[in-house]
């Protein structure tokens, strides 16, 4: 087995991106399980670039990062003890969600070893060229999922703020403390 | 030279068993959808491990890394939107108290 | 005019008729056509036998078996003994239509009376065998009927039925004995018969000498005659002192000439012991009838014993004389019945001063009896006694008879006292002209009967002389009977054997025990037998007709409605078992089903909790287990 650069830093990112997510869960702290979300998706970027999807790994990371700060926020407003200086503990389950992890996790990992994937292509283009040719892709053969894509976003965005909205004449009156 | 191909695929089975024990062991409803924030994250990388090193030549690979990060996106919209909705109703979105189904 | 023919259908005839209009005459004509029945037989058999006497015989021949022709003979002899037979039935007949007044059956009675009356002319006028056995076994159905004429009584039945079963059982001998004269002689007429020689003489005459026993009471066959008593006093007036108890020495006085000599010693014994043995019985007596009625067999005993001696004459002279007395002095004893209600000594003490002129009768009669000169009964007695001290067997027969005599002096004497002592009382006796009529004349006829033997013994040419010594003899022991009776009482004289004799000397339990008793068990079983088969016969018949009533059509449409009827019920029979199955089984395992499917259904909900996280695990499960499966489904296909 030869130790390239990239093994290296697919390793790095991958383990970087694994634990963080752990960590999303195993703090105390709404805020810092936020920012941990982000770093693991980060570092899931970061392994995108690596493996030389360019476009797909500065789009996760852009995405990611926004996403995650908005959920910060969220979870400020909604979460009970957003601070995590309160040191309870918020899960359930806990016995079917571990096993149900470390099951999934075996599983996955037997079929990633003991399938035969095929040859593997060692020579590629240079990530311009594919980029370039995502980019007629896209626009060209997969015009009509770019363009489903559109109208489905647009459809969510009015889903959620049909959802969100306040109906009128309830604003003082329906406002519940949190517990 | 598969090694980085399974050492992918073993990074993602481990940030799709991390992604499930977050989505079933929470309370939240914030904390269950990072949850499964991991687990279309985890099937973003294999998907892209694959297109890697079994089909660099075909963008179809990376188009349907966009379209998933897309769905990632909207689901985590409307999901937020639904818990607005539910602590402007309840006033928590706790999982725990949302037993207004059970018999 | 055949008068032989008139004697005997006149009452033959008559009794018919009886029967016929009965119902329809009044009840006091059928007794005079009766007696006018009779007296016509009495003028015909006086007209026979003066004819006889004067040697012209009438015969009758019937055609009988093939090869034995049925004969009536009217000879002396016969004739004879036809007019005592008529003259006494004439008489009692006058007495029972005084006696039998209050009967309420009188058209059996006098029809019965005269079928007897008809039986016993025949059996004397018989000229062969065969007439004779019937007229035999006629008079003992006759006598059968009459003893039990009044058959509602209490032991009435007994005593008729034991009487036919021993005179019965007594005919056998004369039934064997017919069988072996007819078979030696080759011919059934008994002239014929007695002219043959006498190779089987003894056995026959010792078969004949049985069944005269049974007739005539003798002993040990004597009780029977005793008991026939119950019948009315007519019948005893008639049949048990003159003619039936008659017929025993009628029988062995016709067959005299064929007997041995060895067969008459037997005779003779038998008849002296039973003179001696019945007078003793007759001393110990209770009862009037009863006294007479053993009184007769001694008589009879006596005439047997004058058979035996050698001298039939005799006997038959003591029959005629015997026959007027015993009826009177029956006759005497009715009336005393009538007036008392009983027969019992006790009852009838002093009866006689009641009755005077009964009363004077009866001590004639007595008297007669006794063998007092110059009544009949002297003559004859005075003849057997002549008879038996001429025979051979002097020293045996000459005391029984003697003491015999003695005897009857003293049961008369007894009995004359016993009526005479006491103080009278009694109650009026209907039809007492009647009886007396018939009672006086009877009286008078056995007080003179005796003048008339020396012309009898002339008509049968067989001569008698009387001993003086024998007439000695014969009148010491007659008064000595007589003072013996009046004076000292019955049990003294008899002494030790009053037991015996109250109770008829019966040894071993006697005839009852040995022949009547098991001849009754005997048609007892056979009754019931009869009654079975009978009704084994009925039933199969029953069943028969059952079966012949059910037409084939009916029995085919019985069997088809059985077929469907068989074929519904097992359709029946399968719904219930599918309903029990259905209800049993189908519906059971349904039920169960859905009982199942509802718990299940519980299970299931309960999969579906309503809380968020459990979905999420349930989801992920789920989609962990299609993964799984496709993974496994496209591996290894």
């Amino acid at each position: 087995m030869i130790i390239s650069a990239q093994l290296i830093f697919i390793t790095f990112f991958g383990l970087a991106a694994v634990w963080f997510g752990i960590v999303v869960f195993r703090t105390y702290s709404m805020v810092r399980s936020a920012i941990a979300l982000l770093f693991s998706q980060t570092a899931l970027g970061a392994l995108f670039l690596t493996l030389q999807a360019e476009f797909l790994g500065v789009l996760q990371i852009m995405m990611m990062a926004t996403e995650m700060s908005v959920m910060a926020i969220f979870m400020v407003m909604f979460m009970m003890d957003p601070g995590g200086l309160g040191k309870m503990d918020m899960t359930h389950q806990k016995r079917l969600s571990i096993i149900a992890g470390i099951v999934t996790f075996i599983a996955a990992v037997a079929v990633a070893v003991y399938i035969d994937w095929g040859p593997i292509t060692t020579v590629n283009d240079a990530p311009t060229i594919q980029i370039k040719a995502l980019g007629i892709e896209l626009l060209g053969r997969s015009m009509l999922v770019f363009e489903t894509a559109g109208i489905t976003i647009l459809t969510a965005m009015i889903a959620a703020i049909a959802v969100a909205i306040q109906p009128k004449g309830n604003i003082n009156n329906n406002h519940k403390e949190p517990k | 030279m598969g090694i980085e191909l399974i050492m992918s695929l073993i990074f993602a089975a481990a940030l799709l068993g991390v992604g499930i024990y977050g989505a079933l062991s929470q309370t939240n409803l914030v904390m269950i959808m990072m949850g499964i924030e991991l687990i279309l994250a985890a099937a973003l990388l294999n998907m892209v491990a694959f297109w890697k090193y079994l089909h660099p030549d075909n963008p179809a690979g990376q188009m349907y890394v966009l379209i998933v990060m897309t769905v990632m996106a909207l689901e985590m919209a409307v999901g937020f939107a639904l818990a607005i909705a539910r602590f402007r109703s309840r006033g928590s979105v706790e999982m725990e108290e949302a037993v207004e189904l059970k018999e | 005019m055949n008068y032989l023919a008139l004697s005997i259908i006149a009452p033959l005839v008559t009794a018919g008729f009886i029967l016929l209009v009965g119902k329809r005459v009044s009840a006091s004509v059928i007794p005079i056509l009766a007696i006018m029945a009779v007296f016509l037989s009495l003028f015909s058999s006086i007209i026979l036998l003066l004819n006889s006497a004067s040697g012209l015989i009438q015969e009758i021949i019937l055609t009988g078996l093939p090869n034995y022709p049925l004969k009536l003979i009217a000879s002396p002899l016969t004739s004879i003994l036809l007019t005592m037979v008529t003259l006494i039935s004439a008489l009692v007949m006058v007495y029972a239509n005084g006696y039998m007044q209050q009967e309420k059956h009188k058209t059996r009675f006098f029809a019965i009376m005269l079928l007897f009356i008809t039986a016993m002319q025949t059996l004397v006028v018989a000229g062969d065998w065969i007439l004779l056995l019937s007229a035999w076994e006629l008079i003992g159905l006759s006598s059968y009927l009459l003893i039990g004429f009044w058959f509602q009584k209490k032991h009435v039945k007994a005593a008729a039925t034991r009487a036919f079963l021993v005179t019965r059982t007594a005919d056998l001998g004369l039934y064997l004995a017919i069988f072996m004269l007819i078979a030696s002689s080759g011919s059934s007429d008994i002239q014929v018969s007695l002219n043959d020689n006498s190779t089987t003489s003894t056995l026959a005459g010792i078969l004949l000498l049985i069944a005269a026993m049974g007739k005539s009471a003798q002993t040990p066959m004597h009780d029977w005659l005793q008991r026939a008593m119950a019948g009315p006093t007519p019948v005893s007036a008639l049949l048990h002192s003159a003619t039936l108890v008659a017929a025993g020495a009628i029988l062995l006085i016709r067959v005299a000439p064929l007997l041995s000599t060895d067969a008459l010693f037997v005779i003779g014994l038998v008849g002296g012991i039973t003179t001696v043995v019945t007078g003793m019985i007759a001393l110990g007596e209770n009862d009037l009838k009863r006294l007479l009625a053993a009184s007769t067999s001694s008589q009879y005993g006596l005439m047997f014993l004058a058979i035996g001696a050698g001298y039939p004459i005799a006997a038959l002279l003591h029959l005629l004389a015997h026959a007027a007395i015993k009826s009177s002095l029956f006759m005497a004893a009715g009336v005393f019945q009538h007036s008392r209600k009983d027969t019992k000594f006790s009852a009838l003490i002093g009866v006689g001063r009641d009755k005077p002129l009964v009363f004077i009768g009866f001590v004639v009669s007595a008297l007669a009896l006794s063998g007092i000169p110059p009544l009949s009964g002297f003559f004859s007695k005075d003849a057997i006694i002549t008879a038996t001290l001429t025979s051979n067997h002097m020293w045996i027969f000459l005391p029984l008879a003697l003491l015999g005599t003695l005897l009857t002096g003293a049961y008369m004497a007894k009995a004359v006292k016993l009526l005479w002592s006491g103080s009278a009382h009694s109650i009026a006796v209907h039809g007492s002209k009647s009886m007396s009529i018939g009672f006086i004349t009877l009286v008078i006829f056995a007080a003179i009967l005796g003048f008339t033997f020396k012309w009898v013994e002339n008509v049968l040419a067989q001569p008698l002389e009387l001993d003086f010594y024998a007439m000695s003899l014969g009148l010491i022991s007659a008064l000595s009977g007589i003072l013996l009776g009046w004076y000292i009482s019955d049990k003294k004289i008899l002494g030790v054997m009053i037991k015996p004799a109250r109770t008829g000397f019966a040894i071993a339990g006697g005839i009852d025990k040995w022949i009547v008793r098991p001849t009754l068990v005997i048609a007892n079983i056979c009754d019931t037998l009869e009654k079975y088969l009978y009704r084994l016969a009925l039933n199969i018949g029953k069943m028969t007709v059952k079966i012949a009533h059910d037409k084939v059509y009916g029995i085919l449409e019985n069997y088809l409605y059985q077929l469907a009827l068989g074929v519904g019920k097992i359709a029946v029979k399968i719904a219930q078992l599918s309903k029990s199955t259905d209800n049993q089984w189908i519906d059971k395992f349904i039920y169960f089903m859905v009982r199942m499917f509802i718990k299940f259904s519980h299970y299931a909900r309960a999969i579906q909790s309503g809380l968020i996280h459990r979905e999420l695990a349930l989801s992920a499960i789920i989609t962990g287990g299609i993964v799984v499966t496709l993974f496994i489904m496209i591996a290894f296909y």
